[in-house]
């Protein structure tokens, strides 16, 4: 069984459907990479498998039980929690203070919670900014930061919305070895990404989303051929000239 | 190397606040023997009260991020509490302050149940209104009185009545107790689940709920708390007024006064309310005195001048201005340790 089905997902905005009939799973233990152009309704598919919106139709199944609409604060309890891809963090607070909260999800003792939280600093890095406010720093921390909280409140999947957004390439390189990290350690995640840097060559799979509807999912491997991806990506126009160019290549190759 | 130095940090400030209060009660302890002026031992006491109330407004307004104009009705139902066990039932006020104490935080749940789904500046606005529909209710109500209040039969100065007619000296330590409750209280809180998840949802409530904390639950508690601290610090108002009418509770004036001391003092910070307290209750009560000549209300515009200097200068108030030199941490230790770090 799955870890994560979703079926036939659709959430409506007025007449605008941002998601339109998805259906995926997600295995344990895998990466599951979701690309898809601007405006293909990635984050939207995120909000409603985490109970921020309550999708217009369709199911989404975690371990067996069906969530939907499943107000987001159960649904993290159950072991499924998200990042966000603006980063938010509880400026006032420290570091420590901010991944202690996700850390007393499952104790209520102070101790343990620390002791936590300190496990996910170190595991992302951030050990140098333990004890300062996190609305100080940089937008690299804050995406680390993002993770480490959601990592203390020990999930079994993990959504990742653009954790690479916005990063310098050093940055992007830290957050991929993390996200393999994280599924060394038996997370298992579903990461929303526009850097392919980031996400094909990490990726068990790799679902494509355009305008609100899935056109394809598969390999890395399979998807970087896959001629309605690059049309969704590159547009008509341009698509038929690759494929007349490289028509014409092999045409010339013979 | 940083982590253990963390930790100790960590624990030391910890620790370093339950020594700052327990400094603070010793000093209030020989404070009384110092003074002997009755005049002065008034301002001490309404010092600590108003600290107290401005402390358990700071629970949901400051630790939780929920601004309400209501806790005037808390502070009333308080009072009312006391006043009815003493007037209408000629008892002790003991059942009568945990009655009142527990009716506040019943009716603040079941009030701030619908204005919770409000959020930022909109929860503000409609506990207004539920000030204005308290201070009405309470105006109409024979039962408790009506318009024309409670006043307290005359009866012998006892801890039991807790009425004192000739000294202050009782009020004195039933303030100091009342103080003691309400700091202590909120202490234990800041180091505790409740307290991170409450500082969480002021942050980001939406944060908050996506690692697991359920925010309305959260607020509830909070609001809750904070009204039942409010009942306490009524009830003790009006034992020492020896009476209780509506005007003098449940009004906007009196709401303010729980929102303004935090402000002043510092919202979310531990100290703030006492030192909001310190600084604007001896002004109120100093100027009404000698500068009445000046004409009526000359306390309100200094009020007013200082809170417009506040929130121009420094919106995180008197700890905000310490935090700055370094001296205290500020909100939730952060802001403090980082000036900290920056003063050399």
């Amino acid at each position: 069984m799955p870890l994560l089905e979703i079926r036939g997902l659709t959430m409506k905005f007025g007449s605008l459907a941002a998601n339109r009939d998805v259906s995926f799973d997600v295995e344990e233990g895998q990466i599951v990479g979701l690309i898809g152009p601007n405006g293909s309704g990635k984050t939207t598919l995120f909000n409603c498998v985490s109970g921020a919106y309550r999708p217009t139709a369709g199911r989404v199944t975690f371990d067996g039980t069906d969530i939907t609409g499943m107000p987001m604060y159960k649904i993290a309890r159950m072991g499924l929690t998200r990042t966000f891809q603006i980063v938010r963090p509880l400026s006032e607070m420290t570091v420590l203070e901010n991944v202690m909260v996700g850390a007393y999800l499952h104790c209520a003792d102070r101790a343990r919670a620390i002791e936590t939280a300190d496990l996910c600093i170190k595991l992302c890095y951030l050990e140098e900014w333990r004890d300062r406010p996190s609305g100080a720093m940089t937008i690299g921390n804050k995406k680390r930061l993002e993770v480490a909280r959601a990592m203390a409140t020990s999930p079994r999947l993990i959504l990742l919305d653009e954790s690479a957004a916005g990063l310098t390439s050093t940055e992007v390189n830290d957050m991929v070895s993390l996200i393999v990290k994280l599924r060394d350690e038996g997370k298992t995640i579903l990461m929303v990404e526009h850097i392919m840097e980031a996400v094909m060559p990490i990726s068990d799979k790799v679902v494509v989303l355009s305008g609100g509807a899935k056109i394809a999912e598969g390999s890395p491997g399979e998807i970087s051929r896959n001629e309605e991806v690059i049309r969704a990506y590159l547009g008509e126009k341009f698509s038929r000239r690759l494929a007349e160019a490289n028509a014409r290549r092999e045409n010339r190759d013979e | 190397m940083a982590e253990a130095g963390g930790a100790v940090k960590k624990t030391d400030t910890e620790g370093r606040i339950w020594l700052g209060l327990l400094a603070v009660l010793a000093l209030l302890a020989v404070i009384p023997g110092a003074i002997g002026n009755a005049f002065h031992a008034h301002v001490l006491v309404l010092i600590l009260l108003y600290a107290s109330m401005a402390q358990s407004w700071n629970i949901l307004g400051g630790y939780c991020g929920q601004i309400s104009f209501g806790h005037s009705v808390f502070f009333g139902i308080g009072a009312y509490g006391a006043g009815m066990a003493m007037v209408r039932y000629g008892s002790a006020p003991w059942l009568g302050v945990l009655a009142g104490a527990l009716a506040a935080s019943a009716v603040s749940v079941l009030i701030s149940w619908p204005c919770f789904k409000l959020r930022g500046h909109y929860f503000a606005i409609a506990t207004f209104a539920v000030v204005e529909i308290f201070g009405r209710l309470f105006l109409v109500w024979d039962w408790i009185g009506g318009a024309l209040g409670l006043d307290y039969p005359i009866m012998d100065d006892s801890w039991t009545h807790f009425l004192w007619s000739s000294d202050k000296t009782g009020y004195y330590t039933g303030a100091v107790a009342l103080f003691a409750l309400v700091f202590g209280v909120v202490r234990s809180i800041e180091g505790r689940r409740l307290g991170y998840y409450m500082r969480a949802v002021r942050e980001g409530q939406e944060t908050a709920e996506s690692l697991g904390v359920n925010s309305t639950h959260v607020k509830l508690t909070a609001m809750a708390l904070s009204a039942f601290m409010a009942a306490l610090c009524g009830a003790f108002f009006a034992q020492y007024n020896y009476r209780v009418d509506p005007p003098m509770v449940v009004s906007l004036d009196m709401s303010m006064k729980f929102v303004l001391i935090t402000i002043l003092g510092g919202m979310g910070t531990f100290w703030g309310p006492l030192l909001g307290a310190a600084v604007l209750i001896p002004l109120q009560e100093y100027t009404r005195t000698y500068l009445a000549s000046l004409g009526a209300g000359v306390d309100q515009v200094i009020y007013g001048l200082l809170i417009i200097f506040m929130m121009v200068r420094q919106p995180r108030g008197i700890m905000g201005f310490l935090a700055e030199f370094g001296i205290l941490g500020g909100r939730s230790d952060s802001a403090g340790k980082e000036a900290g770090d920056a003063s050399p």
